[in-house]
């Protein structure tokens, strides 16, 4: 039982559908197979540029080192890193329990929180997935959506860092649970 | 003059360009896999297998994902698309796009046909960026993950940040486009 509710957890996008499809079903049997029939055909129409997305991931995988990433995030601590973390950034491919441990241990070897935050801003920008959204969007959109994304990195690294620090600087600060002895630096 | 005919007749081409992205791009990433295979027999195999490996994680969000896409479709009058996110709703419609995609928990590859679907229903474009942007950015269901790795002092410092600069870039993305 526990399991189950964990896999609904896991799945909970998948629940909603198949809850609404039921409702559908129910409500108006006719309709709810033509919003299964238009469902297939944008998966069909979707389907090259998937498959193409998944194989960019793998290869991204394969060809990005995360430990230089890494390596190469801990050295520096000017203006000037925190743009190469936005740019970094765009070319992280992984779910959030990899990345999110990744920016961990690159924090622990000396990296600056803005670095961190520019980082996982950037991340956002998905460049493997960036055909996909041309198709669906246009190119337009993405275009203008990856440029804003990798220049805000900037801002928000720098405004991450000064709430992080913000208050800290003073002995005797609460530190919080999570944030254990010797990732806690306070710079200036 | 001319040169002005020409980037018009380049972005005619883009234009077409759309249309066949998927076949393009492809190409492209097999002909990547070839390239890899040329280079190292090893990382062709671990590229392969991290491809699958990801598209396995998300497969069953996919079938949701469509699914409520073809709901979206045939269910949800166009009216309600453009009273909750349309133009006239202003700064509201881009606050309603930013939430949606906060607390969204899926794979960004979802983001895109959702999003498709909610500007073809008559949202307004910097709602629907927000609402992309923040699905990306913003992770609500991940906070707990999030917190327990970097401390819950940068879990809500950054996504709150993000929130509102999903806002921001939506605004923006309004103006240019």
């Amino acid at each position: 039982m526990k399991r189950v509710v964990a896999w609904m957890k896991d799945e909970m996008l998948l629940v909603i559908a198949v809850g609404l499809f039921a409702w559908a079903f129910v409500v108006s049997p006719g309709r709810a197979i033509e919003a299964l029939g238009a469902g297939v055909r944008t998966f069909l129409g979707v389907l090259p540029i998937i498959t193409a997305v998944f194989l960019a991931i793998g290869l991204f995988n394969v060809w990005v080192d995360k430990k230089k990433v890494a390596s190469l995030l801990g050295k520096g601590s000017g203006l000037r890193i925190v743009a190469v973390a936005s740019l970094v950034g765009t070319i992280l491919v992984g779910p959030v329990y990899v990345i999110f441990p990744l920016m961990k241990a690159v924090r622990d070897h000396g990296a600056r929180w803005a670095v961190v935050g520019a980082v996982l801003a950037a991340w956002a920008v998905k460049i493997p997935m960036v055909p996909m959204e041309i198709g669906m969007l246009g190119w337009r959109f993405s275009v203008a959506r990856i440029v804003f994304v990798a220049a805000a990195a900037i801002p928000i690294g720098l405004l991450l860092e000064w709430m992080m620090e913000f208050g800290h600087r003073h002995a005797g600060s609460v530190v919080q649970v999570g944030e254990q002895a010797g990732g806690e630096q306070t710079r200036h | 003059m001319a040169f002005a005919l020409l980037m018009a007749a380049s972005l005619e081409r883009v234009h077409v360009l759309e249309q066949y992205i998927g076949y393009s791009y492809l190409v492209l990433a097999a002909l990547g896999l070839v390239w890899t295979y040329s280079k190292s027999r090893e990382k062709a195999k671990a590229a392969a297998e991290s491809a699958v490996r990801s598209f396995a994680n998300v497969a069953l969000t996919f079938v949701a994902v469509f699914g409520l896409v073809g709901l979206l479709d045939v269910f949800i009058p166009p009216e309600l698309i453009s009273r909750s996110l349309g133009a006239e709703g202003g700064v509201m419609s881009l606050l309603v796009g930013d939430v949606l995609g906060s607390v969204a928990a899926g794979p960004p590859v979802a983001a895109y046909p959702i999003a498709a679907a909610l500007l073809k229903g008559g949202a307004w474009a910097p709602a629907v960026a927000a609402f992309i942007v923040s699905w990306t950015l913003v992770g609500f269901v991940s906070i707990p993950f999030e917190a327990r790795t970097f401390g819950m002092r940068f879990a809500v410092v950054r996504n709150g940040l993000s929130f509102v600069f999903a806002m921001l870039i939506g605004l923006l993305m309004g103006w240019v486009l």
